[in-house]
């Protein structure tokens, strides 16, 4: 028994070790990528998940990265007749057990005045920012795909 | 008689197969959208449409500033295309990127973009009105948001993407989150 949680302990961290996933003690990020964009582009947008599994509220308000002159977290609405439109959301909180979604034509991170776009297999380090907690830092692959 | 009953089963799964195979049926053309039209591609050349008549057109309109969906469903495109080139069918298929950000996306610009999607895309730009008038033949409707004397603006906007046959009729419209096997053999169905 003793063997299998430690051997559970190992695979856990294992996995946060991969890139694309990072956890506070109580904030767990995985799934983490950019959508890889032609050079000339200037901005790029991240995606990941973010669960909380402290016990207590924590508010999601941004991230910051080197390689981005500002960013945003944006959500992608669709109209009922079809249309699509980019929203500033401010801040995201997440109760306690609660899970926030950054996905392709959703939710995602918007990196602005990106200087030099890194290609496809790179990765970029991005922390996310809240209010009254600490950072949470990760390297995020440059995919073509999502995972 | 006997042999009749032990054949049965694979006799019902034949019937079963041929009930399957029905021919699918034809694309119903879309009457109420489309037409022919010239921008200018991304090597500021005039582009019309019924230039390329003979080849099935994808056709999406977005802008190149725009970092979630445009860059997603222009990279779903190019999947379909380097499926249909694998297929042998790349000649006979033309997709097209139609920008409503002139002021940005000018032919310089896009021929910088377009061509890292390695799928044969064309850029299109032009004047605003004649981006314009291409919009409301296709029932696309975009609104610029954010401050423009900036540059820092987006667009609220349609995200369907346009299959057109070799009459250069519109045959169907998908979601920008199509499935890639769909369009591919909705493509293929043209050919």
């Amino acid at each position: 028994m003793m063997y299998k949680a430690f051997f559970n302990g190992l695979t856990g961290a294992a996995l946060l070790a991969l890139a694309g996933a990072a956890s506070a003690d109580d904030l767990v990020l995985e799934n983490a990528w950019l959508r890889a964009v032609p050079p000339v582009s200037p901005t790029m947008a991240g995606y990941f998940t973010l669960r909380n599994d402290g016990d207590r509220a924590v508010e999601l308000k941004g991230a910051r990265t080197d390689i981005a002159g500002g960013a945003m977290l944006h959500d992608t609405e669709t109209t009922e007749d079809g249309q699509a439109r980019m929203v500033h959301l401010s801040g995201i909180t997440l109760e306690p057990g609660d899970q926030a979604t950054f996905a392709p034509g959703g939710k995602h991170l918007m990196l602005m005045k990106v200087a030099s776009i890194p290609e496809a297999g790179e990765e970029v380090k991005i922390c996310l920012t809240f209010t009254d907690h600490d950072d949470l830092c990760s390297d995020f692959p440059v995919r073509r795909e999502a995972p | 008689m006997l042999t009749v009953f032990r054949w049965w089963p694979v006799l019902a799964g034949l019937l079963l197969l041929a009930a399957c195979a029905e021919p699918r049926q034809e694309l119903p053309v879309n009457t109420r959208l489309g037409g022919d039209f010239t921008l200018t591609d991304h090597h500021g050349q005039p582009f019309r449409l019924a230039d390329q008549e003979g080849r099935v057109v994808l056709m999406f309109f977005g802008y190149t500033h725009c970092p979630d969906i445009c860059p997603a469903t222009l990279a779903r495109v190019s999947q379909v295309y380097r499926n249909l080139r694998e297929a042998g069918d790349a000649e006979a298929v033309q997709p097209l990127f139609i920008t409503f950000d002139p002021v940005r996306d000018t032919p310089a610009h896009l021929s910088e973009y377009v061509p890292w999607f390695k799928a044969n895309v064309i850029g299109l730009t032009g004047s605003e009105a004649e981006i314009r008038a291409v919009a409301e033949q296709y029932g696309v409707v975009y609104l610029q948001s954010g401050d423009g004397a900036a540059a820092e603006y987006d667009f609220t906007h349609s995200d369907y993407v346009y299959l057109l046959d070799q009459q250069g009729r519109v045959r169907k419209l998908y979601p920008s989150d199509f499935n890639i096997d769909e369009v591919t053999d909705d493509v293929q169905s043209l050919l």
